[in-house]
């Protein structure tokens, strides 16, 4: 049987000041607006003053115009080995999460050793053992006759860069996955613990699609950051932004104009990625809204 | 074990670090019996309903659900297995409801049934529809919890436990995180249950309440039980000491 409960009715007159509170609204709405234009006007004016200044000291745009398209072409390598680095550093980070978060010893001690190694040590030496120290390893391993897996360690340039970005990344982002495993609630792990689920069944139905939600806007900082930080990898030689810019720039001597070039296709990346993100944000956020 | 128990719990001790929370509590309850825990704040009622479903690890004492039992002691670890294993007998209730956010009100019901069961879908989502029309809320089985009142979250959670057909039920202080205009509704769909002939083990804290649905009243303070029998018998002729003094108050209200 069901049981029968009085739905709460609102009472069905109208509030005769409702014209003072869309007004009160209405207003509001008006100041952010000027607010957010006044912002605008200051953004536009530093661009043209340094737009203007770099005009000023023998800045050649038309050597811009006739360039950018060289390092444009790096766009792709730079959001294809940031988007492969930051998928690989997902999973390594929820891997690393879930060990730091287990009862297991050895996973304790597993991930906590690789937060700690590749926190502690700069991007840039880690590039360096991947890609120019392993192959060393390499080398060794196939002069005692084990040529399958010396291979393994002679790694591509490209290849030596996702791994060394996934892993860095990964590190820092077990970090902020554990804060958001660990920022639901005791109670979502007891009620699922009460219908029964086992504990790995309760981390993925119940307490990583919420903790997921919670870290979306950090993950979209860290891929915008490794955007960034992609940069590094060319040391090895990879036809990304930053290597073409560099290598067009040394060309003429036109250094300022090249690098200015990369460095606003970087911005506007970013930029991009941040809407991008903000955007899923709030797809996420359909569940918790009223 | 007598069949005529479907709960049995012997000597149970807790310990909360150097805090000893319930020192020794045995009881049973037979089924289709509704038997209602008492007590302050602190006195280990809470703790003693979630011993029985292993929320908390009980530091020694013997547990029998449903012919399955389970004997504890310091240092020793209950299999995980057979624990989620004795906690399919129970159904839980909690005082902060507990729903899943993420999902629907009809998704909540039926989390278990598709996750701890593996049924497919399609039979799970009747069985769902049947248990939030049970507590009156079948027009919100598309609602998200944000968007429920909290009367109407606890009736979602008390269709999510009973959807895994529990033998027992177990409540603790379900309506006391609810505004006092909210609490009609959760009690009036535990009553039902229990004309139903549902078992259940409450907590609660609503004396009211409890005098009118409890079989058997259990009255623990401290961590020990000091008194249990009829509700009428506690309510109106308490035997000890400490049930008087805990009862003096709203029986005074109730004499008014």
């Amino acid at each position: 049987m069901a049981v029968e409960t009085l739905p709460y009715s609102r009472p069905p007159t109208e509030d005769p000041d409702l014209g003072m509170g869309k007004n009160l609204l209405a207003y509001q709405r008006k100041m952010r607006l000027i607010q957010t234009a006044k912002i605008g006007l200051v953004w536009i004016a530093l661009i043209a003053f340094l737009t203007f200044a770099l005009l000023q000291l023998r800045f050649d745009p038309a050597y811009v115009f006739s360039h950018y398209g060289f390092v444009l072409q790096g766009l792709a390598t730079t959001l294809g080995i940031s988007l492969a680095s930051i998928g690989v550093a997902t999973i390594l980070a929820l891997l690393g999460a879930l060990g730091k978060l287990s009862n297991n010893a050895i996973a304790q001690g597993l991930s906590s050793f690789y937060v700690s190694i590749f926190r502690g040590t700069p991007l840039l030496i880690q590039i360096y053992i991947i890609y120019l120290g392993l192959p060393q390893i390499g080398h060794q391993l196939q002069s005692y006759g084990l040529t399958q897996l010396g291979h393994l360690f002679t790694l591509t340039a490209v290849q030596s860069g996702i791994l060394a970005l996934s892993l860095n990344y990964g590190a820092y982002m077990t970090e902020i996955f554990r804060a958001g495993i660990q920022s639901i609630s005791h109670g979502q792990r007891e009620a699922a613990e009460s219908i029964g689920m086992t504990r790995w069944q309760l981390m993925r139905r119940i307490i990583l699609p919420q903790a997921v939600r919670v870290i979306i806007p950090d993950i979209g900082n860290q891929f915008i950051a490794m955007q960034k930080d992609s940069a590094q990898v060319s040391v090895m030689g990879i036809w990304e932004m930053t290597y073409r810019a560099n290598r067009m720039a040394r060309q003429e001597s036109k250094f300022m104009e090249m690098f200015v070039v990369a460095a606003l296709f970087y911005w506007l990346l970013t930029i991009v990625s941040s809407w991008l993100e903000g955007l899923l944000e709030k797809r996420m956020a359909h569940a918790y809204e009223r | 074990m007598n069949d005529n128990e479907i709960i049995r719990v012997e000597n149970l001790h807790k310990w909360f670090g150097l805090l000893h929370v319930l020192r020794g509590i045995s009881f049973t309850v037979k089924p289709r019996e509704v038997l209602v825990l008492i007590g302050r704040s602190g006195s280990g009622k809470s703790t003693t309903l979630r011993c029985i479903n292993f929320l908390e690890e009980p530091s020694s004492g013997k547990i029998t659900i449903a012919g399955q039992s389970v004997m504890l002691s310091p240092g020793v670890k209950v299999d995980h297995q057979k624990e989620i294993s004795m906690r399919l007998s129970t159904g839980m209730v909690f005082q902060e409801f507990n729903l899943f956010p993420h999902m629907t009100a009809l998704e909540n019901v039926i989390e278990g049934l598709l996750t701890v069961k593996k049924w497919p879908k399609d039979k799970a989502i009747p069985i769902g529809m049947r248990y939030l029309e049970k507590v009156g809320l079948l027009d919100k089985r598309d609602v998200h919890p944000i968007r429920l009142s909290g009367g109407q979250k606890q009736r979602v959670a008390i269709a999510r436990a009973l959807a895994m057909e529990p033998k027992v039920m177990l409540f603790d202080e379900p309506t006391s995180a609810l505004d006092p205009e909210l609490i009609g509704e959760v009690l009036d769909v535990m009553k039902q249950l229990a004309l139903e002939g549902t078992t259940m083990i409450i907590v609660t804290h609503e004396m009211g309440f409890a005098c009118d649905v409890a079989d058997r009243i259990v009255f623990i303070d401290r961590g020990e039980i000091v008194e249990e029998g009829k509700a009428n018998d506690i309510f109106n002729n308490p035997q000890d000491e400490r049930t008087r003094a805990f009862l003096e108050p709203i029986r005074k209200v109730r004499l008014v």
